[in-house]
């Protein structure tokens, strides 16, 4: 069943992973996944997506992936690449009970991008999140098991960074 | 050749930075090179594989329809109708037994042909339906991809593409039967030579994945092919040796047949790329928006024959590795950008390593050398009718 608890702790998890990313805290942005080994975190285009096209703009496809992903920004990125900030705004859509204490939920989000050298913003994409989330009844709070963050946008403005 | 002038340096690594820049300069390349006697490459067949199957694209700002037709074969075709030529088709992707333009009901069928029209009766006299096809632009096929050119004076796309044809081949996985595994498309702003100068092949300085895994480059070959300074790269694969950075290194693995040219790089005048590395077979679609932005579709395919296994392989690699937000790759957007910034200063973009004597093209070059992009400089300089200075 969805109680108004659970939507609660939903609204509350998608603001711990936007606030991780638009504060650049990769730590926090992994914090927000389930430990299972199966976690992962997908970032592709409706029109991969609604094609079964497979190929994404990021694919991590488990725990490890995950962290990897936080090393290839924190590590072997560092210094490389033109730095932005992003604003992230979601709207939590929908909530169904799959069983075995976990939802999969719908949120729509739209993400602005600035770029330190122009101080110009833009829109870097809008979308809707698919979600597997995975509630502890102990702790009222919610993880993410899988996250895909499908973007309307087919032709992004620029190269991604961060996750959406 | 246009009236458009640009003083050219008298040494050949040298590239006077407004050619990037200046917008009549962009509008003669439009007509000398991308509407001009030049092939280029839109699509694979394996983006279409059934009847009836057909993609939307563009060429600079000319719209397109790649169209697999109910008869089996791949046609190119104007998105304008022949009638009043509004633009017949607006989905990126389908599949049609017809194509309708709404704006009068014309009607054509996947050959292209005209073959409804309604109140043909009060057309003007001696209009016939055989009269109005949609219009296709020269169109040939190697091993699947598919070019299109504007101009009649074209030459034959085995004279284009050259001895690059063995390099190109071995890209695409060996006979061009391919499936279509997803898009990566983003707009950078840059200038479509300033991508095509720094996509493909360069020094490895820039990569500092490469340091941190400890993965060298493998041994290799870098050579140019015909007049316009085509290139073709092809090198051993490696491993990478320092695997305690990542915690899952099977990103990294190469699960193909073949590692003596587990690396090929095609780069074709003006803008296309194409690229297999490791396991990952990838046709970048470059297209300029003007002179400050290039949109580039990176398209990445498996073989027909592969396994669920090696299917799945190919998807996390090439999700992960050389795209424009991939592990080795990222940095090279980023470059995109800022040499596009720097190139509205003053004074000349200067080649150096590999470069032996300034006053003539290199015919040949290490595989790490700059000096790869001097021939497809020479013949741009040339097309455009740009002087250089004391010849």
């Amino acid at each position: 069943m969805v109680t108004a608890k659970i939507k609660e702790a939903i609204v509350e998890l998608n603001a711990k992973y936007i606030s991780a990313l638009d504060n650049k805290n990769m730590q926090d942005w992994l914090a927000a996944f389930s430990k299972m080994s199966e976690a992962s975190y997908i970032c592709t285009s409706a029109d991969n997506s609604e094609n079964n096209l497979p190929v994404s703009m990021m694919y991590d496809d488990s725990r490890n992936r995950l962290e990897d992903r936080v090393t290839y920004i924190t590590d072997i990125w560092a210094g490389t690449f033109q730095d932005y900030r992003t604003r992230h705004f979601t709207q939590l859509l929908s909530v169904s009970d799959i069983g075995t204490r976990k939802f999969a939920a719908k949120t729509s989000f739209q993400v602005f991008f600035t770029p330190d050298e122009t101080g110009v913003s833009e829109i870097l994409a809008v979308g809707v999140y698919e979600d597997i989330i995975e509630f502890n009844r102990k702790t009222y709070g919610c993880l993410f098991v899988s996250r895909k963050a499908v973007t309307d946008t087919g032709v992004l403005p620029r190269y991604l960074v961060y996750p959406i | 050749m246009s009236n458009v002038t640009l003083d050219w340096p008298q040494d050949y690594n040298k590239v006077p930075k407004e050619a990037f820049t200046r917008h009549d300069i962009y509008k003669a390349e439009l007509e000398q090179i991308f509407y001009g006697p030049e092939w280029h490459p839109i699509a694979h067949a394996a983006e279409i594989p059934n009847k009836g199957d057909f993609k939307t694209t563009r060429l600079a700002k000319v719209p397109l329809i790649v169209s697999h037709g109910q008869d089996g074969n791949i046609r190119v075709f104007f998105n304008s109708c022949s009638h009043r030529g509004n633009q017949v088709e607006t989905a990126l992707r389908g599949n049609k037994k017809e194509f309708e333009c709404p704006y009068h009901r014309w009607l054509f069928n996947t050959e292209g042909d005209l073959i409804g029209c309604p109140n043909a009766k009060e057309f003007s006299p001696g209009f016939e339906k055989k009269d109005y096809p949609l219009e296709q632009p020269r169109t040939e096929l190697f091993m699947g991809v598919v070019f299109v050119t504007f101009s009649d004076k074209t030459c034959s796309l085995t004279e284009f593409l050259g001895e690059l044809t063995s390099t190109f081949k071995d890209l695409l996985l060996g006979d061009g039967q391919l499936k279509l595994l997803g898009y990566q498309k983003v707009r950078y702003k840059s200038n479509w030579k300033s991508y095509n100068d720094n996509d493909g092949y360069h020094a490895p300085l820039l990569h500092k994945a490469f340091r941190m895994l400890n993965w060298q480059g493998g041994k290799g070959r870098q050579y140019n092919s015909g007049i316009r300074g085509h290139l073709g790269f092809e090198s051993a694969l490696t491993v990478a040796t320092g695997t305690n950075t990542l915690k899952d290194n099977s990103i990294l693995d190469f699960k193909g047949s073949d590692p003596s040219k587990g690396s090929c790089i095609v780069g074709l005048f003006p803008t296309f790329v194409a690229t297999k590395h490791l396991d990952v077979c990838n046709l970048r679609f470059a297209n300029p928006d003007g002179p400050d932005h290039i949109e580039v579709h990176y398209a990445y395919f498996a073989h027909v024959d592969d396994d669920d296994e090696m299917v799945q392989h190919r998807v996390r690699q090439s999700s992960n590795l050389l795209g424009p937000s991939g592990l080795v790759s990222m940095e090279d957007a980023s470059v995109f950008h800022r040499i596009h910034i720097g190139n509205h200063t003053p004074g000349n973009a200067v080649f150096q390593k590999g470069v032996k004597d300034t006053k003539s093209i290199p015919e040949t070059m290490m595989q790490n050398d700059e000096t790869g992009q001097l021939k497809r400089w020479e013949y741009y300089r040339e097309i455009m009718g740009f002087h250089r200075k004391g010849a």
